[in-house]
């Protein structure tokens, strides 16, 4: 479902993303773990089609983005980290905007953005501008947006950021249904709680490159490490186990 | 010290400009430093030119300089003020840094001299811009000594001071009965009128008719509308007492306007740090509530059946119905079509009070060259309306763009949709100031068809420019659209934009005066004349062609590349 090969980005002399190979089938969770600046961000920009890349080649349902593009947007749905929305809007009129940017049209529509609104608890702010909602009523109003046109993968980035433990609950939920229903989803975190409970496999990518990859017990096998707590074995595999904290003074003594 | 730390963000912001910035950065900054040259030496001819113009007016000539003078203190305070509050209200309860600020262990008074310097600083530059020509101009005029300069200097800081001072108390004061946001809209709103009705007022008044002594009843009136005393109660007034002596030696002295200015202005901190210390930290405080929701205001105005149906798949009527909504939504948007509207309407007064029958040049001939300039001034007037609204179309997208690069919808699509969005009001703008002022002058048949058939195919051009440029140069983190059209973007539209319409007008100049010539000698047209009208019109057709075909390629295409 999800292809990428050899995916390299290159900013002048930094290389952000190096020789990324993965894949990704149909119905499963993959979840992407990396330390802050390893590239997790930069690689979900090329999934979604709004970076291109130095090289490499992605593949989502077969078709190659960089020369397929249209017809591998309308059929991906993209969450990234940050909610920026158009704050003139209501929310109706994001979803119903976003429904025609998508070509979704069609006698059930109305009902579907309404269903949508209804399932993310934002029916009674429908007609509120979005300017007035707070950072998880936009990431809420974002997700729903992101799966009114059906998409068959979905990218997030961060999907629990900002969420209070009510609606990290909901997304959660929402997950375990799409993967029921065949969706791809690709999702970056830092959560490890989120990744060990949702997702089918992870990849852990460090200074742009992919350094390890499987399932849960997968990872635990090869970090070898006596801590069975995904967290120590992402520290493991990333080297960020140790910091030299012990001859700093905290507090004035 | 801390005030430094706390006003260093901005100057090192400036320094990494320049360190970080690169090539590009330098090419803005000498283009924009070559602009204000420009600016500096434009300003400064005309006011050398009026100066000495005057100084040929007998008599008077020397009440005339000093009227202007006082003119330019009050309308300086008055811009200064007014300025002082925008900023203020941003740099005290708006700023994105203050929450930051707020939990460092920054004491009340460091934080309100530091960001009084901010307002003063970025209030007053633009002042000193204007200012720098027009003193140099009165300088020179005058043959003024060094003490002029410096007596000068010591006039225009508390002069500054002054208007901030007052600026900032009184937004102090305003963010006690409004919210910070709102307030920012209100007063957004409220300069619009003030300008409109300063427009008109000035115009109505018809200034040019203090240059003009035979238009007067009588020499009484004439001095009587001159020698009206401005208020004392002014801090301009003092300014302009203080500067005037060091111009034409007089009994007057500047000394005492200056301590005068210098006392207030002290006096002015004194009360705003005061005021500052008593009302802002519960002014702070609301400036953090939420901005009310409002949605479906203007745009309730539109018909239903001319709002972009629900239901409908097309994305171009989609990205049109969003633009829609915005521009309605937006206050700093719709509030500009008060002052076009107001544009326009002087505009087109101006054209009716032409004293074109006291001109030296036949009345026939007279007409069809202003009409013919004429249309070369509404391609301007478009284009500077085309910058402030065109341009920054899409960088209007700001930090939701993110939405339009994953959506299936190709860039061209979304650029094009934006072009025929801005084209409509363009063209309809285009026609009535060329109608309109045609009729007004009479023009001849030729002009009256010749003149909005160019203006009609000027816009297409003019459109797709300020679209392609600012596709090219997008700046989709500025906090407001005002700030994009005054970007480097925006000058090279602007340059462009003039560049084309005087292109056009070159172009058409020329068979137009064959044309009027050949009628007025009552001659027919030769070949070659043909030949040449021909090819210079065919040249213009192209020439239009390129100013779409061209931007918009180059929009589409570095858009695309964009990653920011």
């Amino acid at each position: 479902m999800i292809r990428l090969e050899n995916l390299t980005k290159r900013y002048q002399q930094v290389t952000a993303v190096d020789e990324v190979s993965l894949e990704v089938a149909s119905g499963e969770i993959y979840g992407f773990l990396g330390p802050n600046g390893a590239g997790k961000t930069t690689t979900i920009k090329m999934l979604a089609g709004v970076m291109r890349p130095t090289s490499g080649r992605i593949f989502i349902n077969g078709l190659d983005l960089q020369t397929n593009p249209i017809e591998v947007k309308s059929r991906v749905g993209f969450i990234p980290d940050r909610p920026f929305l158009y704050e003139k809007l209501t929310g109706l009129e994001f979803m119903t905007f976003m429904a025609n940017l998508y070509g979704l049209n069609g006698q059930g529509r109305e009902k579907r953005i309404g269903q949508f609104l209804e399932l993310f608890e934002l029916a009674e702010w429908g007609r509120e501008l979005v300017g007035s909602y707070s950072h998880g009523m936009k990431q809420r109003l974002i997700m729903s947006a992101a799966l009114l046109h059906e998409p068959r993968v979905f990218i997030v980035d961060e999907p629990l950021v900002g969420l209070d433990p009510k609606g990290a609950r909901l997304i959660k939920r929402i997950f375990n249904r799409l993967r029921d229903s065949g969706l791809t989803v690709f999702m970056s975190t830092h959560t490890m709680g989120i990744a060990e409970e949702l997702c089918d496999r992870i990849g852990i990518i460090q200074k742009g490159k992919l350094v390890a990859e499987g399932t849960v017990t997968e990872l635990k096998e090869l970090a070898g490490q006596e801590d069975p707590r995904l967290e120590s074995v992402f520290l493991h595999l990333t080297g960020d186990e140790a910091f030299g904290t012990e001859e700093i003074n905290f507090i004035g003594q | 010290m801390k005030i430094l730390t706390l006003i260093s963000p901005r100057w090192w912001a400036f320094r990494n400009g320049f360190v970080f910035g690169g090539r590009r950065f330098l090419i803005k900054i000498v283009a924009l430093l070559a602009m204000a040259l420009g600016f500096w030496a434009g300003l400064y001819v005309i006011f050398y030119r009026v100066l000495r113009y005057f100084q040929g007016v007998e008599e008077f000539g020397d009440l005339l300089a000093y009227k202007l003078l006082t003119m330019v203190f009050l309308t300086f305070f008055g811009l200064l003020v007014f300025s002082n509050v925008i900023v203020a209200l941003s740099t005290f309860f708006l700023s994105q840094d203050l929450g930051t600020i707020h939990a460092t262990p920054v004491s009340m008074g460091e934080l309100f001299a530091a960001r009084f310097l901010d307002t003063l600083l970025e209030s007053s530059w633009m002042v000193l811009l204007f200012g720098i020509p027009i003193f140099t101009a009165y300088g020179l005029v005058y043959r003024a000594s060094g003490l002029y300069y410096l007596g000068l200097a010591s006039v225009m800081i508390p002069f500054l001071i002054l208007a901030a001072a007052i600026g900032v108390t009184f937004t102090m004061v305003l963010v006690q009965v409004f919210p910070a946001r709102r307030t920012r809209d209100i007063l957004f709103l409220l300069s619009i009128l003030l300008i409109i009705l300063l427009f008109f007022l000035f115009r109505f008044a018809r200034p040019e008719r203090l240059v003009d002594p035979d238009a007067f009843a009588s020499v009484v009136n004439y001095f009587r509308a001159l020698s009206t005393p401005a208020s004392l109660y002014l801090p301009s007034s003092w300014a302009a007492e203080a500067v005037w002596p060091l111009l034409k030696p007089s009994s007057a002295s500047s000394a005492f306007y200056q301590g005068f200015l210098w006392m207030t202005a002290m006096a002015g901190v004194v009360a705003s740090t005061f005021v500052a210390f008593w009302v802002y930290p519960e002014g702070w405080t609301k400036s953090q509530e939420t901005r009310s929701p409002m949605a479906g205001t203007l745009v309730n105005l539109i018909p239903e059946h001319h709002r972009p149906r629900r239901g409908q798949s097309s994305q171009i009527l989609a990205l049109m119905g969003k633009d829609l909504k915005f521009f309605f939504r937006d206050n700093t948007q719709w509030s500009q079509l008060l002052l076009i509207f107001a544009l326009i309407v002087l505009y087109l007064y101006n054209y009716s009070v032409l004293p074109l029958e006291r001109a030296q040049m036949p009345t026939f001939y007279l007409q069809n060259l202003i009409a013919f300039l004429n249309v070369g001034l509404a391609g301007f007037v478009l284009a500077s309306i085309g910058v402030r609204f065109v341009f920054t179309a899409v960088s209007s997208e700001g930090f939701a763009f993110w939405i339009m690069q994953s959506a299936p919808l190709t860039i061209r699509r979304l650029l094009w949709s934006k072009f025929l969005f801005y084209l409509t009001p363009l063209l309809v703008l285009g026609l009535i100031l060329t109608v309109a002022s045609n009729e007004l002058l009479q023009v001849a048949p030729l002009m009256r068809w010749l003149a909005p058939l160019t203006i009609f195919s000027m816009v297409f051009g003019i459109t797709a420019l300020g679209i392609g440029l600012g596709a090219a140069f997008p700046n989709f983190r500025a906090e407001n659209l005002t700030q994009v059209a005054t970007g480097f973007g925006g000058l090279l539209y602007m340059i462009l934009a003039m560049g084309f319409i005087t292109l056009v007008i070159v172009l058409e100049a020329g068979p137009v005066y064959t044309v009027f010539m050949a009628q007025v000698r009552n001659h027919s047209l030769s070949l070659f004349q043909w030949l040449y009208i021909g090819g210079s019109l065919l040249l213009a057709v192209l020439v239009h062609g390129a100013a779409v075909w061209l931007p918009m390629r180059y929009g589409i295409r570095k858009l695309a590349a964009y990653e920011g």
